[in-house]
């Protein structure tokens, strides 16, 4: 059974607003490191939040583990994002606080509300962390505050703080779009490695076709809400990249 | 020149007599002169009214203090972008913050010496409602201004509606809700000087008692130890400002 199944998915921003998403299907296997790509505007960061929900879906299922995502209520939904990691195209990490702190909210999901409110995590998470910071490269920044990094830096604090979920999938929004090519081409290596390490599927909105062929196996074409292309990356080619961004081209 | 036509017109609508609008200034002196000068400042070095002076600070402080903390809930509610419901606690929120700010600190005063009777519960709570509307009004402007970015990671990693606040939004407000506690101190001492006036606590009663009995002289001199107290306390608030704006 596919880890996610995504059926007939409709999302709108406003309810006369235009449909974002028309009706986009696709499902995610176990070991798939899956690409979203397509012109700006097409809605693949759309798409990707409807995965948990950080944008309500008009209408259609997802499943996540056979269980569907877009009936659960407020507690479900937390747990269920606790079990999703996600990196961020802007990173959207806590500038004034430390990484060891930015890589530990990864945890809140896990941890009690008055604990979280004096950081008091566990010993277990705080292990964790900093090994995560080990493997990531960090190590030696763990006390700097989170804004004193340089890009790269800050997204590798990024992906120790999704895998501190222990996620089952990694929702992934242009995750090196802010990066020049050299250290996008890293922190990419570096979260396929990681994913493939820890066997997690990665769903990733990339922008970059050529970063997209080099590392995903899967990849779905989006233009203007809708699905022109769903299948392995090999059976990608020109005639149908120009398909898909003839949008932009124009 | 749409400007001056309305002056223009105020003033004849208004009907001002100029001449004494202008001599209104040669007049305020030579009163001040001949019956507010000089200041009785041995009135007011006095153990009684000293007492009264350390009641007014507690005021201000008590006051300030329950202002702010209502202020947290009230910014964060009020907040559209990361109020817990936007169809009730907003609005909610919204209106009470404009019901602290809509009525003026002395009806407050007034509204509570009445309920309660005199003293300084009384304008403790006056004072905690009108912290309360303007600091609750920035706060929320701060709150609505913040990245967004945190806020959704905080989210996306499963925390609930508290743990966001605590460390999506806090971290970014810190610094600014800092800034807006130094500033509703200030306002409140301030305000915490009059209060009494309506025998709410503080020295404003001495004030009162000494306008009515027409105490020129002792009014000059509290007049002068409030300017004094409020010079202070906005000399400690521009060291503490300072201090924040080292903390960011
Ligand atoms: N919060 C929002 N409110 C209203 N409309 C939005 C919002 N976010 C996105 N949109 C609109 O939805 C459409 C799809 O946006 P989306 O961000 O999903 O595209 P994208 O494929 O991720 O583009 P990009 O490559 O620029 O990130 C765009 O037309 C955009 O204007
Ligand atoms: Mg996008």
């Amino acid at each position: 059974m596919p880890i996610l199944e995504v059926r007939n998915l409709i999302a709108k921003y406003s309810a006369r607003g235009p449909e974002i998403l028309k009706s986009v299907s696709f499902d995610v296997e176990d070991d798939d490191f899956f690409a979203i790509i397509g012109p700006s505007g097409a809605g693949k960061s759309t798409l990707i939040r409807c995965i948990n929900r950080l944008v309500e879906p008009v209408s259609g299922e997802i499943f996540f583990e056979g269980q569907d995502v877009t009936k659960l209520n407020s507690r479900e939904l937390r747990s269920l994002r606790r079990d999703i990691g996600m990196i961020f195209q802007e990173f959207n990490l806590i500038d004034r606080m430390s990484v060891m702190d930015n890589v530990l909210s990864g945890r809140l999901g896990y941890t009690g509300t008055i604990r979280s409110i004096f950081r008091a995590f566990k010993k277990t998470d705080i292990q964790h962390a900093l090994a995560l910071l080990d493997r990531v490269g960090l190590i030696d920044h763990v006390d700097k505050r989170a804004d004193e990094l340089s890009g790269g830096q800050r997204q590798r604090v990024g992906i120790a703080r999704a895998l501190m979920q222990d996620p089952k999938l990694l929702l992934l929004d242009e995750p090196t779009s802010a990066l020049d090519p050299k250290i996008s081409r890293e922190v990419m290596a570096l979260i396929l490695e990681m994913a493939r390490e820890l066997k997690v599927p990665c769903l990733c909105n990339i922008h970059d076709v050529n970063l997209a062929m080099e590392f995903c196996n899967k990849i779905i074409g989006l233009q203007d809400g809708v699905k022109m292309f769903d299948g392995p990356t090999e059976d990608m080619n020109e005639e149908r990249l120009n398909e898909i961004y003839a949008m932009e081209v124009l | 020149m749409g400007v001056f036509v309305f002056i223009v017109w105020g003033i004849e609508y208004l009907d001002i007599p100029l001449d004494r609008l202008f001599g209104m200034f040669g007049r305020m002196g030579s009163t001040l002169a001949n019956r507010y000068y000089p200041p009785d400042i041995e009135y007011i070095i006095d153990a009684d009214y000293f007492q009264y002076v350390i009641e007014t600070v507690q005021m201000a402080y008590l006051g300030a203090l329950f202002g702010l903390a209502l202020t947290l809930p009230l910014g964060w509610f009020g907040a559209y972008n990361v109020t817990p419901s936007r169809r009730f606690v907003y609005p909610v929120a919204r209106f009470a913050t404009m019901g602290f700010r809509a009525v003026h600190e002395m009806i407050w005063a007034i509204l509570f010496v009445s309920i309660l009777g005199f003293g300084m519960l009384a304008g403790v709570l006056a004072l905690t409602f009108f912290c309360a509307g303007f600091a609750g009004k920035l706060l929320a402007e701060e709150i609505e201004a913040i990245d967004m970015g945190p806020v959704e990671a905080m989210k996306a990693t499963g925390a609930n509606l508290f743990q966001v606040v605590i460390w999506g939004v806090y971290p970014q407000i810190r610094v600014a809700f800092t800034g807006i506690g130094i500033y509703t101190w200030d306002v409140a001492f301030r305000a915490a000087t009059v209060v009494g006036f309506f025998g709410a606590g503080g020295m404003g009663w001495y004030l009162k008692r000494n306008v009515q009995q027409i105490e020129t002289e002792r009014v000059a001199a509290i007049l002068l130890s409030i300017v004094a107290l409020v010079i202070v306390s906005e000399i400690v608030s521009a060291w503490a400002r300072a201090r924040v704006m080292k903390m960011k």
